[in-house]
């Protein structure tokens, strides 16, 4: 475990290197926030509440996935695939290191770098600048717990279509094809509640939205009890052991086919 | 005129032999071409999602949004088909290997251009370009001669105005080490470009409109064609707008190319 641990810290600190990155990430952030503002502001027209949400609620929803978004987008895919690409992927072979927990230690170094310099900064600029209030409750008691299975969920997907590299050499269509297909199911851009019905029911059991919906629901809607939240960790568990069940199994077939030019 | 039609038989030449390169990967080309298909969906779905709840955003209707997301569509693609080559640019910087585009009797920016053709993008045309018959069908636009010379004007100078400004961010590449998050940040701002801007007010429809003119990509060319009676006059100079933007973008990569001194690498 504990090399493990070197790793995840040497991937924060390689965070820091990109300082300047971080400046413009924000400057990005602040600009998204706005520019939701006025969307929702628009799609609202002073109505008090749509689909069960208000203004204020759908907001904080929206301003806030964009910060977890940066925070759960782990890129094992492209780092797999260009690892694989460059050969580097039969240095970390060798080692008596298991690829998976070596990737995840990686992303989770770099989500906490992220956290730190570019979610707590946005979360601040959100509540200072913006005047948005984040309620209390048991909701945001949870949130941590739900955030590390949402990036345990978003990681195995990463992962999963790393693993793809093994047998093809062209990554970019499927990971595009990923992020597009988790981007629009998991709620991360509209919160589910504006779905239509029968797509909602279906999505409410994939694990797409157990990456986004889940711990922003926590947050927008903190004030319900166990019987709320329950199910829904549950299902986040649900699927964060399955995938990496799955993934783990993929590993096994996968690494029989790799095949590395070079290095 | 003759350099120009030197440089159209160059650039067919060599692209024809980079296509025949490719096409050695067809697989590759298949399953980028599906994943550019769904990211060309994705703000699409977006709409579609939104408008289940409202019947207008800024009191326009989902089929306006789809002539103006399919404008959209047509306008960015030049810049990824043509010019997707300057998504390297950084790499070359700082590697070195930029060194080489001095040493050719061309001009260095379509050297380098030309080194790329991007056949995912055709997707993406494709897309706009159905999406725009079917849009236009629906709100039954006539289309005189007249006007489909107005779309190709505007759809050119849009496609301008989109190159110019996702250009200028990767010159930074030519001063910082790391241009990577001038570069998101301009491609983060592309994505705003098909929303109305009626639903900005304050600094943010002032940027978008006169700073980072995003608002000409789309939304302001689209009108002339949706609600040609209510077009400002600013919508009818954007040729203008178009032209001006690319030239400032080609002074500023002339600026960087006089000013790189290689790595030493």
């Amino acid at each position: 475990m504990r090399s493990y641990w070197a790793l995840a810290r040497g991937s924060f600190m390689v965070g820091l290197v990109y300082r300047f990155g971080f400046l413009f990430s924000i400057l990005g952030n602040i600009i998204y926030l706005g520019v939701a503002y006025y969307l929702w502001r628009s799609i609202y027209q002073g109505a008090e509440t749509l689909r069960g949400l208000t203004f204020n609620e759908t907001y904080l929803y929206v301003a806030l996935g964009s910060t977890v978004f940066i925070l759960l987008k782990t890129y094992a895919d492209w780092e797999i695939a260009y690892e694989i690409r460059e050969g580097i992927i039969a240095v970390h072979l060798t080692k008596p290191l298991d690829l998976q927990l070596l990737m995840l230690a990686y992303s989770l170094g770099a989500t906490l770098m992220n956290l730190a310099a570019i979610t707590l900064p946005t979360v601040l600029i959100l509540t200072l600048v913006f005047k948005v209030s984040i309620p209390l409750g048991l909701g945001l008691a949870l949130f941590p717990l739900s955030l590390l299975l949402a990036l345990l969920i978003s990681f195995c997907f990463d992962y999963f279509v790393g693993l793809l590299a093994f047998y093809i050499d062209s990554n970019w269509g499927i990971s595009m094809t990923k992020e597009i297909i988790i981007t629009v199911l998991s709620g991360a851009l509209i919160p589910l509640q504006f779905f239509p019905a029968g797509l909602q029911a279906v999505l409410r059991w994939l694990p797409f939205q157990a990456i986004y919906h889940t711990p922003l629901m926590l947050v927008t809607r903190p004030d319900q009890g166990w019987e709320t939240f329950l199910p829904m960790l549950g299902v986040q568990a649900t699927w964060a052991v399955v995938l990496v069940v799955l993934t783990r199994l993929f590993y096994g077939q996968a690494i029989k086919v790799l095949r590395i030019a070079g290095g | 005129m003759r350099t120009l039609a030197r440089y159209l038989r160059l650039y067919f030449i060599i692209e024809a032999q980079y296509i025949k390169a490719r096409m050695q990967y067809r697989a590759d080309f298949l399953v980028s071409s599906i994943g550019m298909f769904f990211s060309s969906l994705a703000t699409l779905a977006v709409f579609w999602i939104l408008f289940n709840s409202i019947n207008d955003l800024a009191g326009w209707t989902f089929m306006e949004m789809v002539f103006i997301y399919a404008f959209y569509m047509i306008a960015i693609s030049p810049m990824q088909i043509l010019f997707d080559h300057f998504w390297q640019l950084r790499f070359h910087i700082r590697q070195g290997t930029f060194l080489k585009y001095y040493f050719r009797p061309l001009n260095m920016m379509f050297y380098y251009m030309s080194e790329m053709f991007d056949l995912k993008g055709l997707t993406q045309l494709l897309v706009g370009i159905g999406l725009l018959i079917y849009a236009s069908t629906q709100l039954e636009i006539s289309w005189t001669a007249a006007r489909v010379i107005l779309l190709l004007v505007t759809l050119f100078s849009a496609a301008l105005v989109q190159v110019a400004v996702v250009l200028i961010a990767t010159c930074a590449a030519f001063w910082v080490v790391d241009s990577w998050p001038v570069l998101g940040l301009a491609w983060k701002l592309r994505e705003f470009a098909p929303y109305p801007m009626s639903i900005f007010d304050g600094a943010f429809r002032f940027t978008f409109t006169y700073i980072i003119p995003i608002g000409f990509v789309a939304f302001y060319p689209s009108q002339l064609f949706l609600r040609p009676e209510q077009v400002s006059p600013l919508v009818y100079a954007s040729p203008l707008i178009g032209i001006a933007l690319f030239a400032l973008m080609y002074w500023i990569w002339t600026q960087g190319v006089n000013s790189y001194t290689g790595t030493g690498s």
